[in-house]
């Protein structure tokens, strides 16, 4: 059976983009819009990757992957964070939330800076998912 | 009534980082995530004689947008804060609702309209259009370049003008929510010249004192609240006897309920808090009474 990924990105042209990758290499896609809808489908779809976008309306992917890895429950779901957001803002963004009194959480395995090309893409995916 | 999350609309000449910066001062009380939209109005792209709709045109202004916003995101995620954007093409005031209510702000925060006299008359006040389609407050951002007055940041030293309307009245809720901004308050009512000419010297006297009493009644909410307010009386035109109090209290803000009127009623009368939101040279923010 193909493996479940989860597109979370509020950028339509995004989402076909990634969809339109992880179809032509063999995962099934799924999609979600914002960060609160994302972890709705995390929860009932149980996808085997979620890649995540970092500034979009509703709750952004930086409190999604806060939320996702300091839960019991779902902090081993492998998670690409593919953004316009620089990864050293992310890093320190989750940085400044700990010293405010939030729990610690680990680095994402898989940073991608946007605009991203398909066959990265697709060797990152595979890479963390196989 | 608590601020925890603020939509801050923008064309980025009227309102950029800089204005951004100064309402950073409201997390000291609740503010946690900023919103920021950006809409490109409909005749910016579309139906334009000959050319229909330019796709190109919006996805050029759609990727500007996105590449500062991109930049003002990552200054404050880097300080903790949640953001998100919105960049919609579409009419300014239906999209700030839209925007509000999925995101369910507590504040909305705009610029001084551009519009001049003549496309106001016809297609309305953008403040008054927002503020009839919002249950949320309206900050109408100046910033302190174009306000040789104002000094500080926008809730030190807010100035309530009261005409006892439930909405200026709510506003004194709004602000008790926000002391741990607050330096001090003023309080002002501004009695209309008609209701003491020709009346004698004992009979304005009495119309200041039931007006001073009614005033320090509010203040005294504040003090118990641990927040300084005084309160004072003027007597003329509402619209420049705000802007004279603003100036001599020095305030950072003019608060006001905003107006009942209706719409045909406000394009072509007009009320003190458009007048106020357009023309003052202070930060106005403006109070919705509670939608029923």
């Amino acid at each position: 059976m193909a493996k479940k990924v989860l597109v979370v990105d509020d950028d339509p042209d995004v989402r076909l983009f990634n969809t339109t990758v992880l179809e032509e290499n063999g995962y099934l896609p799924l999609e979600a819009e914002n960060g609160e809808e994302g972890l709705r489908m995390i929860r009932a779809e149980k996808p085997d990757l979620v890649i995540l976008d970092v500034l979009m309306p509703r709750q952004s992917g930086i409190r999604l992957y806060r939320e996702l890895k300091t839960n019991a429950a779902l902090k081993d779901l492998k998670v690409m964070i593919l953004s316009g957001i620089g990864q050293k803002t992310f890093l320190r963004s989750q940085q400044a939330l700990t010293e405010f009194g939030e729990n610690p959480v680990p680095e994402p395995e898989f940073y991608i800076e946007k605009p991203v090309d398909a066959d990265v893409l697709a060797a990152t995916i595979k890479k963390a998912i196989g | 009534m608590k601020i925890r999350k603020l939509l801050f609309v923008t064309k980025f000449e009227e309102l950029g980082y800089d204005a951004l910066k100064t309402l950073l001062s409201l997390r000291k009380s609740d503010l946690e995530h900023i919103v920021f939209l950006y809409v490109i109005e409909r005749d910016q792209v579309a139906m334009r004689r000959g050319l229909g709709y330019q796709k190109n045109e919006a996805v050029r202004l759609k990727e500007a947008a996105n590449i500062r916003f991109i930049d003002w995101a990552e200054r404050l995620f880097e300080q903790g804060m949640e953001v998100g954007v919105y960049i919609q093409v579409g009419s300014l005031a239906a999209e700030v609702a839209k925007a509000v209510r999925k995101e369910e702000a507590d504040l909305v925060v705009i610029g001084r309209s551009q519009k001049t006299a003549m496309e106001q008359f016809y297609s309305g006040s953008t403040v008054i259009e927002l503020i009839r389609r919002l249950s949320v407050p309206v900050l109408v951002y100046k910033p302190v370049s174009e306000s040789p007055f104002v000094t500080g940041t926008p809730f030190q030293r807010p100035l309530i003008a009261t005409d006892w309307s439930p909405a200026s009245l709510r506003a004194v809720d709004y602000l008790l929510e926000l002391k741990p901004l607050i330096e001090e308050i003023r309080l002002v009512h501004m009695v209309d010249e008609g209701a003491i000419e020709g009346s004698s010297v004992m009979n304005a006297q009495k119309t200041r004192k039931d007006v001073k009493e009614r005033l320090e009644e509010i203040c005294g909410r504040f003090i118990s609240a641990g927040i300084a307010a005084r309160s004072h009386v003027y007597v003329g035109d509402p619209e420049e006897e705000i802007e004279k109090a603003a100036k001599e209290c020095q305030a950072t803000v003019v608060v006001l309920g905003s107006s009942s009127k209706n719409l045909w009623v406000e394009r072509w009368v007009g009320s003190t808090p458009r007048a106020v939101a357009e023309k003052s040279a202070f930060p106005t923010l403006l109070i919705p009474p509670v939608m029923e």
